[in-house]
């Protein structure tokens, strides 16, 4: 009992994980709070549910497209809206961030209806077992395995491409990087292209495992800054270990007091982190 | 001449810092620009590397007008700025710092033999290559924001308050390496508080003050000058 609800756990918290990634590489980097992530991640999750309705394409393949469509939405946002404005203070980011969030949110509630909807992909119900007590539905493994694909694709990128050199050096000394000749304006929209774009890659998964909707991303915005404030800024694994703790947390608390709870879960645990350690578990270490 | 500032106002915003500010930086020359702290001297640096856009004024480097130049380029033209306070990458490490300084230039060439040449004036840098930036001592973390500059092989290499809370024998190895490297051929604008310093080690020398340039002339003459004495020197 105790195992299945610790696998579903980590199997959902992988999926937090991901999401947060893209809010918390936005957010280091820049010092942006990007409160339209949810959105992003709600039109991820619409790219799979078109493609795979209209075109009959496998939400799973349809992550490529959804990560490059993003990814372009992103670095377009950052280059002609954002970096007129981001040398204002970080307040006047914030409100322009939920100035896309309304937009895109209502763009898409007039394009698509309010309607929650569903990628039915035959395999869906499929699962198998481990032992006599375990049970894992495959999807959920085959997600949780692209979140690591994805994960370590990011810290490649991150640690060894010149690409990966000028956001961290543009997060750590933003002078001293246009100093040594980094192209800062360039280096921004490309990570907020990375960012988003890592969000319609947890859009897509997200889509085949949950139902969506256009007003789906307000509480994804939430959930991504709890896991970024729980696993701390500043690096990779942050993220990740926010995520697990999350989804292992999540998971115990709705079997136990029921999943009406979760929510008031996830934001318990943003209390007492906040509370007990401010700059998250890894917050301070590198 | 190698870099050539004509009338330069500069300031932030309403606040203006420099006013009509003339200076010239000769070919493998060492120029020191001194003065107390708030005179401009910072202001002025980020001018010319581009970090800041001036008001009036123009800036020649090698008789081609730089002034609305964005910093990359200023780079790969060939003046490097060593900050203020060091300013290194500090979860990077040395090795990953001194990369990052060669940054406009990786892709065209190999910058192997530019990373013996800064280990060989710095073998410090090549013990604690590893290392993280940010654990680095003062003293190894102003030899690394000089390396950093160098591996961009500049022909002007600025350096801003290097002498600032090191110990003294610690400055004194880094004016040996700072002439080792001018005798190379690098031409180096020196920006010290330490007016003694930096006179006694440059060839030409300017003051400024408040904004403006209040003397200037060959760096022994300055030292000598009763005003100098008596402004900066304590004597």
């Amino acid at each position: 009992m105790l195992a299945q609800i610790v696998i579903n756990g980590i199997l959902k918290g992988g999926l937090y994980a991901l999401m947060a990634m893209g809010m918390s590489l936005i957010w280091g980097v820049m010092d942006i709070i990007n409160i339209a992530h949810g959105s992003f991640i709600m039109l991820g999750a619409f790219t799979t549910y078109w493609l795979f309705t209209l075109l009959g394409i496998d939400p799973f393949v349809s992550l490529i497209f959804s990560i490059s469509i993003l990814f372009v939405i992103g670095y377009g946002i950052q280059k002609y809206l954002i970096n007129l404005i981001i040398r204002a203070s970080a307040f006047i980011t914030l409100i322009l961030a939920f100035g896309i969030e309304i937009f895109i949110n209502n763009a898409a509630l007039v394009a698509w209806t309010a309607d929650v909807r569903k990628v039915k992909v035959a395999y869906g119900a499929s699962n198998f077992s481990l032992g006599d007590w375990v049970t894992i539905p495959t999807v959920r493994l085959l997600a949780f395995m692209l979140v690591i694909v994805i994960g370590t694709i990011f810290f490649f990128i991150l640690n060894r491409t010149d690409l990966g050199r000028s956001i961290r050096s543009t997060a750590q000394d933003l002078d001293a990087a246009q100093l040594v000749g980094v192209d800062v304006a360039r280096t921004y929209a490309l990570t907020f292209g990375l960012g988003v774009g890592a969000a319609g890659a947890a859009g897509t998964l997200w889509s085949i495992l949950f139902p969506i909707s256009p007003m789906m991303g307000g509480i994804l915005t939430l959930k991504s800054f709890v896991v970024v404030i729980i696993g701390g800024l500043g690096s990779m694994l942050g993220p990740i270990l926010g995520g697990l703790t999350l989804g292992v947390a999540e998971a115990m608390g709705s079997t136990w007091f029921g999943s009406t709870y979760e929510n008031l879960i996830s934001f318990t645990i943003l209390v007492l982190v906040l509370i007990l350690r401010p700059k998250g578990i890894l917050g301070g270490a590198d | 001449m190698l870099l050539g500032i004509k009338e330069l106002d500069a300031g932030y915003g309403d606040v203006q810092v420099l006013w009509g500010l003339n200076l010239k930086v000769e070919e493998k020359q060492i120029v020191a620009l001194v003065g107390s702290n708030g005179a401009g001297k910072s202001t002025l640096l980020k001018v010319i590397s581009g970090l800041m856009r001036p008001y009036r004024g123009q800036i020649l480097f090698r008789g081609e007008d730089i002034t609305r130049t964005p910093p990359k380029e200023i780079v790969r033209k060939g003046i490097v700025h060593v900050p203020e306070g060091r300013r290194l990458f500090p979860q990077m490490t040395v090795e990953e710092n001194l990369v990052m300084g060669a940054f406009r230039r990786r892709k065209d060439k190999d910058i192997r033999p530019e990373l013996a040449r800064v280990y060989e004036l710095f073998p410090r840098l090549k013990e604690r290559r590893l290392q993280k930036a940010g654990s680095l001592s003062g003293g190894e973390q102003q030899m690394c924001a000089i390396a950093r500059g160098l591996m961009s092989d500049p022909r002007l290499l600025i350096i801003d308050e290097m002498s600032l809370g090191l110990a003294p024998v610690i400055v004194d190895d880094l004016v040996e390496i700072l002439k080792e490297i001018n005798s190379r051929g690098t031409a180096i604008l020196l920006v010290e508080q330490d007016v003694q310093l930096a006179l006694s080690n440059s060839h030409y020398g300017y003051v400024v003050a408040t904004g403006r340039l209040v003397m200037e002339g060959p760096s022994e003459e300055l030292l000598q000058s009763k005003e100098i004495k008596e402004a900066y020197l304590g004597m």
